[in-house]
């Protein structure tokens, strides 16, 4: 991993006293977004917020907007990442942020996505979820912010 | 009394000084302003995709706006409550800080669209519903407060960006030694 802290683009995200906190607004905005609208269908899991709909109603017509904001955290992230990648590697709590996103996002396209689309989930299962979604992405920005006091 | 004298005092309370003196409370308390954005942002988003027409297009702007009001509420709550602990314990760093000021600005903006469009859009929203095609509106209230909430979240990162004169005085003087 060595190289990427010398490469061109580490370069290019240090030549410009700009290109680190325009990434990191887009990065905060963009998952303000997508796990909100992830939350949205947490909620209703847990069976508050907007109760005339179903929670695959919630959950069908977020999906596409979802991607959209976690496509942009995604490729934020990353640029983040290179400006000083000897630094997050190091970062106890950038590892721990690591590992909650993978399992946030790996739990939110298999037994979220499976539980929420399926109304006829019990409404002890439904809730588990719910409240188990809720705690993995709020885990993930609990992580992202403690990497600048770790 | 001056805003900075007012700021001076309101940072020197026991309650702001524990906040800013105690190593874990203060991140805590910031990561928590953080997942509020993210938890309760979500219904402000919705909000106004389907004000927009562009999401929950069959079902009614009334499920939605009525749906997710008082959660709302509880959400800019705690967010502003954890948000005045931010500011608070760390006021005389923020005065001079001309991001926060812009997050103020674009805070008071918000309120005054909320002033504006309460009574057009969103304390009645069957009306919408009962119109064929969304209402110009709905759609600007709905395209104002988005860029209004992208402004403020954006303005909010900045803040920690701001170096205040004598300090950019010091790096420059280390540099050049």
């Amino acid at each position: 991993m060595l190289f990427l802290q010398t490469n061109a683009i580490a370069d290019a995200l240090n030549s410009s006293e700009w290109v680190f906190p325009i990434a990191e607004c887009f990065h905060i905005a963009a998952f303000a977004w997508s796990i909100g609208l992830i939350a949205l269908v947490d909620f209703r899991l847990i069976g508050v917020g907007m109760k005339r709909e179903t929670a695959s109603e919630i959950a069908r017509a977020t999906a596409p907007w979802t991607l959209l904001g976690l496509a942009v955290v995604l490729l934020s992230g990353p640029i983040l990442f290179l400006s000083d990648t000897r630094m997050y590697l190091h970062n106890p709590s950038f590892r721990f942020k690591i590992g909650a996103l993978v399992i946030a996002i790996l739990f939110n396209y298999t037994i979220h996505r499976k539980v929420a689309l399926s109304d006829t989930s019990s409404a002890g299962v439904k809730v588990l979820v719910g409240v188990v979604s809720l705690a993995l992405w709020v885990s993930v920005v609990f992580g992202g912010l403690f990497i600048a006091f770790a | 009394m001056s805003i900075l004298s007012f700021f001076h005092w309101v940072q020197s309370t026991d309650f702001m000084s524990f906040i800013r003196e105690s190593g874990l409370t203060y991140p805590i308390i910031m990561s928590t302003h953080l997942a509020c954005i993210a938890v309760f942002g979500g219904m402000i988003v919705i909000t106004d995709l389907r004000l927009l027409g562009v999401a929950l297009q069959n079902r009614p702007i009334a499920d939605v706006v009525n749906g997710l009001r008082w959660w709302k509420r509880l959400g800019f709550i705690i967010m502003v409550s954890m948000g005045i602990m931010l500011g608070g314990s760390k006021a005389v760093d923020y005065y001079p800080n001309p991001y926060f000021w812009t997050k103020m600005s674009l805070l008071f903006l918000i309120f005054i669209h909320a002033m504006i469009f309460r009574p057009m859009v969103y304390n009645h929203p069957e009306k919408l519903d009962a119109s064929p095609i969304i209402p110009t509106r709905a759609k600007a209230a709905a395209a104002l407060s988005l860029v209004l909430w992208t402004g403020v979240v954006c303005a909010g990162r900045l803040i920690g960006y701001y170096e205040p004169p004598s300090q950019k005085g010091h790096v420059v003087r280390a540099a050049t030694k």
